[in-house]
């Protein structure tokens, strides 16, 4: 599996029900993420990333997944 | 399984550092284009800051920063004992306007170009390097 789908599904496993849009940025190892999440409700914006990077972390843990840009957001 | 005399070491440099900066690479050559962010966020505030080159022991102080505050990729700037957080966050915070009120220093914007400049030309020692011993 390519890996922008393999994150994709990481987070949405994580998130159950999020908009999860990844993006190559270049060289298919730095990700950019936009991630949509009810669960981000009352969270900080710490927290909102720490749910995201921690549902990949395997995959940076292993240099697999060089850079994740993340931008997360509440659903409107 | 964390080093524990190591864990003690990032304590002690989170406690008496105001402003610490993890990264990859030095300020003056980041060795990560998400590192050279931070980094580019933070100099043209003047502040002190120490920086600590996570790149010779990247994968123990992965470890012992999940442990400290469940984070484990670099950079991570800290201020004053607190986990701020990656790139993406001082990013934001910086364009906010909130990383001046974290730092205590007057908004960047709008501060001239030379004084940058200026401010290492007099600190030339502001930021060494932390060297870990392993």
């Amino acid at each position: 599996m390519a890996l922008v789908d393999d994150v994709k599904s990481l987070i949405e496993g994580a998130l159950p029900g999020a908009a999860v849009e990844v993006i190559d940025e270049g060289g298919g190892d730095h990700l950019r993420v936009n991630v949509s999440a009810a669960q981000f409700e009352g969270m900080n914006r710490i927290d909102q990333h720490r749910l995201v990077k921690n549902a990949v972390r395997e995959r940076s843990d292993t240099g697999e997944l060089h850079s994740l840009t993340i931008k997360t957001s509440v659903p409107q | 399984m964390t080093d524990p005399a190591l864990k003690e070491k990032i304590e002690e440099l989170i406690r008496e550092n105001k402003v610490l900066l993890f990264m990859k690479g030095t300020p003056e050559a980041p060795a990560c284009g998400n590192s050279m962010r931070a980094v580019a966020a933070i100099e043209p505030y003047g502040v002190e800051y120490a920086a600590l080159d996570v790149l010779p022991a990247l994968e123990p102080l992965r470890e012992v920063t999940g442990e400290i505050a469940d984070w484990r990729t670099f950079p991570q700037l800290y201020i004053e004992g607190q986990l701020v957080g990656g790139a993406d966050i001082v990013e934001e915070l910086n364009e906010s306007g909130e990383l001046a009120e974290l730092l205590g220093v007057d908004r960047a914007e709008g501060q001239p170009a030379s004084a940058k400049e200026q401010f290492k030309a007099e600190n030339p020692q502001q930021s060494p390097p932390i060297q870990i011993e392993r």
